[in-house]
Formats: C-alpha cells, structure tokens, sequence
C-alpha cells in the first residue's frame, strides 16, 4: 500500500504492469537485522557482464532477468520514448528469429516472458520450468545483439506503442497531468522526460536512429544477468559462459545527464477537467536516491513508513481519521533512481474540504514532524515492519530478482541488497528528523523546491462549496 | 484500490491448485503435469477440527508464513437489497476497522505491529477473507481474525470514514471509460438481475447504508454452513485443528440464504455508444459462455487460450496488434458465477480503428468455428497451460487461495493431478465444435466508450446505470 505510485514502469505487454510494492529491498527480522535477505551468489563473465543467482528451491522454476543500464534517461534529446520502443522492438525479430516468436516459443514452453523499461534501464524477464533455461539464455542472447525488425513490424509497433501511450495518458487526465507535473519538478533533467515518449517525438521515431542507440548500449558489458529460483551458481555458470560469456563487450558511452538548475518560484499546477469528479491534491519534491546518499534514502524510507506504513501511522491518522479532511492520503519515497530520487505525497480530499484546506493540513504536519521529529517508538515499530517484510519478499518466484536487479541496475550493490535490515536498523531519529528537514520544509522553497497539483472539476460558475453533492455532474 | 497487477510469480511448491478464489471471472484454471502418479501436484490434507470445522491445508514449512484464505458463500454483494448496493463491501471495509474491545485504531496497529496483513473482499457471489502472518506472530493473528468475524464493532467513525473513501473512489472512477463501460455493460447484461447492481455501491445507496445494516449483514451471513477454508504454509494439521476452533466454531452454525435466479447476458447483438471526448475507444463485448463443469469446459479453456487469452501468440492479438498495431493490448476471457457465465473480448483502440478492430475480431471468431486450429497450435497451446501451471502456486497466499479455489468450484483435491491429461486431451475437432456451440460473434453485446468512426451504435444515456 505504500509505494503504489512510486514506481510506474512501461512494459511490453499491458498485463503486466510492475508496481513494485515492496520496500526496495526487503528486509530480516530484528534480531537477524545482519543477516542477508536474499544469499544470493555473484560472479562477473570475462566480457564483464555480471551475474547474480538467488537459490529458492521450492520448486524446479526459475525468473531469469536481463537488466540494461539503459533507460529513458539516456535518450538524445528530442528522441524521448526510444528506449522504450526498442524494448519492444526486441521482440520484432533477429536474423535467426522470426518477429514475434521469441515470446511464442516461451509461451509454448510453458514459460511467461515480458519487459518493461524506466528512466534508468531496462529489463527483459521470462519465467519457466527450469528445465527450459537454456534455451531462454540461447535466445535472449541473440536479441542483445542481432535485433533487426522487419520494416512492416516496426511499423505496427510504433501504432501499438501510440496506442499505449493513449491509454495510458491522453484517455486519462490524471495521468496527463502527472507527466506534466514530472515535467516541471525536473526541469532541465532527463527525468522530466516521460519513459513513453512525447507523442510526437515518439511518433516520428525511425530504426536507424534506433539502431544506433541499441548498439551503442545493449552489450554483454551493460547488462546485468539475474536468476531467482530452483538454480545455483555453480550449474548456472557454465551457461551463462556458453550463451553470453562468448559475446563481444561494446564501447559504452558515458551516461552524463543534465541537471535541474536552481529555481526561485514554487510551481503549482492546476488541472480543471471535465471528466474529473473526485479533486486530488498531489505535490512531488525532489529527494536523494539510495545510490546518491545511503545514509539519506534509508532515512527517508523509514520516514515514509512511519508517516505512510498503513492506517494506525501519522497521515493517515492525523489527516483522514481524526481531521477528516481527506478519504485517504499516501506519502512515498522513489529512492532506487541513478540520480535523484522523488517523493511523492497524493491524497483525495474528503467531500466540501477544497484542495488548499488539505495542502494546508498536510504542510502543518510536515512542520509539526521537522520541528519535533519522530518518536523513539515510532521509529522502532517502523523498522521492525519493514524488517519482518523480508520473511515475506522470499515468498516469491520473481520479487527476489526484481528487487535485486532493480538495486543494480541504479548503481548500488549486491550488499546493499543483502544487508538492507542492518542499514535500516542503524537509522536513527536524528537522522530521520533531519532527512524531513533537509527535503520536506515546506517553508524553503528556495531551498528544496517542490510542485503541487491540483486536479479539479469542471470549473463551475457560481458553484456553492456543497454543489456537487446534490448535483453531481453528468459526464 | 490500485489496480495492480503483480508479475510476480512466485514460488510453488510442489503443491499447488488452481483457484479462482475471488474473482468471478475465471479464466485461469489449469493445473501440471504430475510426474509419478504417486506424488500430487498439490499435497491437501483435510483437517476436521474437534468442533467440526474443515479446511483443507497445504503443508509447506519453507517459510516462517501461514496463510489462510476463506469465503463465506452466497454472501457476495448480488445479495445487497437494491437500495443498499455496496453492503458486502461496506463489510468487507470495516470488518478490520475495529473488534472486540479494540477500535479502529488499536486494531489496525495491532495488525501492523505485528506484520499480519488481513483483508476481506466481496465478489458476487461470496464473501472471501484472506490472512497472513509470519509464525512467530500467528496466535495473535488468529485471535485478531476470531475478533473480527464474531465481535466487530462497525464504530460509527469508521462507518463514515470507510463510506467517504467508497464514494471517493467511485467518483475518481468516474473518469475512467473502462469503469465507465463496465459499468454499462453490467447493466445491459443482467438488466432486472440483481448480478446487474453495482457491487461497489452507489453514492445514495452507500450514505443509506447503516450500523444495523452491517451488523445484519453479518448475523444473517457469517455462519459456518457457509464457510470454507484454505491454509497453506508452516503450520501442522494438528495446530491447524485448534486454531479452526479458535476462530471460527463461535460463528452460528447455520444461517439462511436467499435464493438466486439464473440469468443469462441479454442485448445480443447490439451495440451501445456511451459517447466521451478521448482519442482512443475502450470497446467491451460479452456473450453467453459455459459452465465450468460442461464437459466441453476444457475444450473452450484451450480455445480461449488460442483465440485470446494468451496475450502474445493468441490469434487475436497477432491479427490486431501485431500485424495491425491496432492496440496495446486485446483479451478474451471465459467467466462463470454461480448464476451465469459468459465469454468476453475487450480492447482499446484509436477511435478511427473501431470498426476495422471489430471487423476483425468477429472475422476471427468465425475463422476458430469454420477451421480447424492447426496441430501445431493446438500442441503450444497445451503444452503452455499444462507447463505453466506451476507460476501460479507461486507464493504461500496464492496456495491457499487455490486451495479455497477448489473448494469454491466443488473440485476434488486430486483435481490437479488430471488437469493435464483432461487439457491433453481436447483435440481441434473439440475446439472447433464448442466454437460452433459457444461463440456468437454476430450476437454480442458490445459497449463502445469513446468517439468510435464507422460504427453503427445505440446511444446510451449520460447517467451511469448504478453510480450515483
């Protein structure tokens, strides 16, 4: 419940879209707070592309992920939504492989395949009888590097990624404005960018320029190799040295993004819309990721627990049971990003309660927990929740491998990982108190700026605060 | 409220069943291949407790978790009185707002301090509630689950607050068009059915509802006549036989239920136009299906699974995004409730695709009764639905929700260990016989949401059937 919104990821195939709703890693009870989560086993192949298998051998299946550091973030400018085209694109074919037969060959071998791509990297992942392992490595290692869709196939997937693009944002004008809000809290900064592409950039998209950005980052170099399940190192390794030990590293650019200049006016947008009956208020600040500040992202993770760790935590409590100014309210922290992090807090005001009654409400709650910081106990039941998570994020064929590879992929390690719980648990209220000061004041907008939104009704003319009970609108 | 759809598949035993616990529109049965004929595909034991109650349990000391899932018959929300729609799921908010001598707060913190996670739900026809804690916290988690089936407390602040968030929802849902298709072609469907009502409530009908309306709802539905249960994880049969007792031998022995008529989905053969300024239509279609235990139910499984509801490598998607580009995404299903069933294609599309995309997809349709699938297709199919079936035993809660599954449709427990050979042996003659019996594709009933070109529709009025 608390990092639905965090992450929104664009895959392959609508059926699968990713919210990864853990902790970013989860974590081991208290008392084992040093010991790993996942035991996973690591070794790099000579072309240098790193490998990680985490054993769970409760049955003869296994997740097996190629993550690519390369995402949304390093698309040249005026190009936005390549990456992501080229994720599909990599199920259009290569010279050995008839266009759309990667997915039908796993499909027929009992397996479930799919791929999404975010700001960072991308990500391929099939799911199957571990007996049918090879010949997934054999065929995802032809599509690193002999992608080649047919012209009539890139074609259609262009429509198809329009079509997604439609259903995710131009039918829905809360996800419309949201890309707008991005857009303007990361001014001047890749992820401003939307990972699907701006219409009209993506609907000019050409292979050639395509191309080139597939050889210039898709390699065995740039590519993290991760398996979950009934497998070990040691039998894997001789098969991750056949099929992508034997392919050819590439010379990998360097990944300088720009950066968000200082800004002095706090932006706040405001969306009336038609179709929009139920207002939400949304604000978004810019925050350290992980890899950027470990002592900083694990104390807003905490922080996010304790404010947002289900209905008996502060927001919720404050906001919607005792002030009832709001129907429900979430606060989460998107730290596992290369470059900066963001926090995002969403809440659907409660009937007659207008939008700037509860930003008001939330921001003296914000102040109340910068001036008097969190309480001892609600720091330790706020670990000890997240701790207890680890027990239940190795209930899972594919969460391990998500969660780990998506730890890579954004430049931490496989430790950090593994000994998430110790790092938590050495968070201290200081710490915390003084991340929500650093990055919450919402008295500092010179300092650390942030974007609120307002998501409205239709304006109406004359409308008394209790309209729109006696006459709701007609769409 | 987030509609997520997780990929993790997780880790199945090697147990394992299939379920369609909650969800009334089942689509997913299959089961594996059982190597030797004397270990199962999923190890069920029946536990009868001292005081009578039954469950049947997966065994699977893994993990340090226990899972149980469990369901309440016939007391899903096509039971709510008309002008009390959302009733079930009013319950099923606020069975964890508040029990015994604990109140909204002191209980959901009692929950979270001890990492349990409990939740109810309503479909139509049931009421379902699932439970997970680690071991270590599992007598509390089960006092908290007994605290809340027989002493719930429905304190007025939660009744309000659980009612606000209901209404909230519903009008941010109002600006979807695939809620809003849904909640036509409900309403088209069932017509004068009580299957047509909105299990989420009205907004009158959910300011109607009150205190007594809850506590009547539970008195006249929670009995142990009606309940069945899943376990799965580390827990024994023995301690699993007290704990039944534990929670559930203080609910009445028996209860009455009011009777259900069958229906069948009615419009065939139009189609409506609920007209809304987006660039892209959602087009929703729905016709009569079949029983799940219809002997030709596997044969149509296979069939959808080839038409359909593989995502890639169906026909449709291959025709309509792949060769076209037409859309993102497009999706049969075959569904069954206790009253009706039925068989559904959705999609959306650029409003100038509209008519090409139907056009298309009735050619499909008629294509799968006039040919034979190719043998090759036939084998794939097979061969993913049989293989696959151990990705959705994939964690400790979809076990014991299969398990509640099995209990739900009346299966055996060795329902697994035939599944494979029951789906090897549909051949293309069986498939091309039940698409001849099942598929109507010139009498569906279609709802368009959108601004569709070149298509002959029925407007629908502004209103939403059943939302305000």
């Amino acid at each position: 419940m608390v990092y639905k919104d965090a992450m929104k990821i664009f895959c392959h195939l609508c059926a699968v879209i990713i919210l990864l709703t853990l902790a970013p890693y989860p974590a081991g009870a208290q008392d084992r707070a040093a010991e790993k989560v996942y035991h996973a086993e690591s070794f790099t192949l000579k072309n240098g592309m790193e490998v990680v298998v985490i054993p769970n051998h409760r049955a003869p299946v296994v997740t097996h992920m190629i993550w690519y550091k390369v995402g949304a973030a390093d698309e040249p400018r005026g190009l936005s939504g390549m990456a992501h085209y080229l994720e599909h694109l990599l199920f259009k074919g290569t010279p050995t492989l008839a266009p759309g037969e990667y997915s039908k060959r796993i499909r027929a071998l009992g397996g479930n395949d799919n791929a999404f791509t975010s700001n960072d990297y991308t990500a391929f992942f099939e799911s199957i009888a571990v007996e049918h392992l090879e010949t997934v490595m054999k065929m995802q290692a032809d599509r690193m590097m002999n992608t080649n869709p047919p012209p009539a196939d890139f074609t259609s997937e262009q429509k198809v990624v329009l079509e997604e693009r439609r259903q995710r944002t131009e039918n829905d004008p809360k996800g419309f404005f949201t890309e707008q809000l991005k857009a303007l809290l990361f001014i001047n900064h890749p992820y401003g960018i939307p990972v699907i592409g701006w219409e009209h950039e993506v609907g000019a998209l050409a292979w050639p320029e395509i191309k080139s950005f597939y050889q210039q980052h898709y390699g065995p170099n740039n590519a993290i190799l991760v398996i979950s399940g009934d497998m070990t190192a040691a039998r894997l390794r001789p098969l991750a040295e056949k099929y992508y030990g034997e392919l050819t590293p590439i010379a990998l650019p360097a990944r300088n993004w720009t950066s968000v200049p200082p800004m002095i006016a706090q932006p706040q947008l405001t969306l009336h819309h038609a179709y929009i009956k139920q207002p939400l208020f949304l604000r978004i600040y810019r925050a350290p990721s992980l890899p950027q500040s470990r002592n900083e992202g694990h104390a807003l993770s905490l922080l996010t627990e304790i404010l947002n760790g289900g209905s008996a935590t502060r927001l919720y409590k404050s906001i919607v049971v005792e002030q009832k100014l709001a129907t429900s309210i979430s606060f989460d922290y998107d730290g596992l990003k290369i470059s900066d992090g963001a926090i995002w807090i969403s809440a659907s005001p409660a009937e007659n309660i207008s939008l700037d009654t509860l930003e008001k409400a939330i921001d003296n709650e914000l102040r109340k927990l910068i001036r008097e910081g969190v309480t001892e106990q609600e720091l330790a039941e706020a670990k000890i929740r997240m701790q207890d998570s680890a027990a239940f994020a190795r209930d899972s064929l594919s969460g391990p491998a998500m969660t780990v590879g998506q730890a890579l992929a954004v430049g931490l390690t496989l430790d950090d990982a593994e000994y998430w719980p110790r790092d938590i648990e050495a968070v201290t209220s200081t710490q915390v108190q003084a991340a929500a000061t650093t990055y919450l004041n919402p008295d500092q907008i010179d300092k650390r700026p942030y974007i609120s939104g307002y998501l409205m009704p239709e304006k109406k003319p004359e409308a008394s605060p209790d309209s729109t009970i006696m006459k709701p609108e007609q769409p | 409220m987030t509609p997520l759809l997780t990929t993790a598949v997780a880790v199945a035993l090697l147990l394992a069943t299939p379920a369609h616990a909650q969800n009334s529109a089942r689509q997913e049965p299959p089961p594996q291949p059982s190597a030797s004929s004397t270990k199962p595909f999923l190890a069920i034991q029946e536990v009868k407790s001292p005081g009578g109650i039954t469950a049947w349990l997966v065994e699977d000391h893994t993990l340090p978790i226990i899972s149980l899932t469990f369901s309440f018959k016939e007391a899903g929300s096509a039971r709510d009185p008309r002008d009390r729609q959302g009733l079930a799921r009013m319950v099923s908010n606020t069975l964890d707002e508040g029990a015994g001598n604990l109140d909204s707060q002191a209980f959901q913190k009692a929950l979270s301090d001890h990492s349990i996670s409990l939740s109810f739900s309503a479909n139509r026809d049931d009421l379902v509630g699932s439970l997970k804690t680690l071991t270590r916290h599992q007598d509390k988690a089960f006092d908290l689950l007994h605290l809340a089936l027989t002493q719930p407390r429905f304190d007025q602040e939660a009744i309000d607050r659980m009612r606000a968030a209901n209404i909230s929802r519903i009008r941010s849902s109002m600006t979807e068009p695939e809620w809003i298709a849904a909640r036509f072609l409900n309403d088209l469907s069932y017509g004068d059915h009580p299957y047509a009502l909105n299990s989420g409530g009205t907004i009158t009908s959910l300011t109607a509802i009150s205190r007594d309306d809850l506590a009547g709802f539970v008195s006249n539905n929670l009995s142990r006549n009606r309940l069945l249960i899943g376990a799965t994880g580390n827990i024994t049969p023995e301690k699993l036989a007290l704990v039944l007792d534990q929670v559930f031998s203080a609910l009445p022995a028996t209860s009455a239920t009011q009777t259900l008529k069958d229906t069948s989905i009615d419009h065939l053969g139009q189609t409506y136009l609920y007209a809304k300024d987006i660039p892209q239509s959602i087009i929703q279609m729905v016709q009569p299906g079949l029983d799940i235990k219809d002997p030709d139910y596997y044969a149509a499984y296979v069939m959808n699974y080839i038409l359909g509801a593989s995502g890639f490598g169906s026909r449709l998607t291959e025709e309509i995004r792949e060769k076209r580009g037409l859309t993102y995404g497009i999706y049969s299903s075959i569904f069954d409730m206790d009253h009706t069933n039925g068989f559904s294609v959705g999609l959306s599309t650029e409003n100038k695709n509209v008519a090409e995309a139907l056009r298309l997809i009735r050619t499909e349709i008629k294509k799968m009764q006039d040919h034979p699938v190719s043998a090759q297709e036939l084998n794939e199919a097979q061969s993913y639905i049989v293989g696959a079936l151990p990705l959705s035993f994939s964690s400790t809660a979809a076990i014991s929700s299969h398990v509640l599954g099995l209990q739900q449709d009346e299966w055996p427990m060795d329902y697994y260990d035939h599944f494979p050979a029951r789906i090897r042996a549909v051949t293309a003659a069986d498939i091309q016989r039940v698409a001849r019996r099942l598929l109507t594709p010139d009498r569906m009933l279609t709802v368009i949401v959108g601004q569709p070109e070149g298509v002959e529709t029925q407007p629908l009025p502004t209103t939403l059937p059943n939302v305000e």
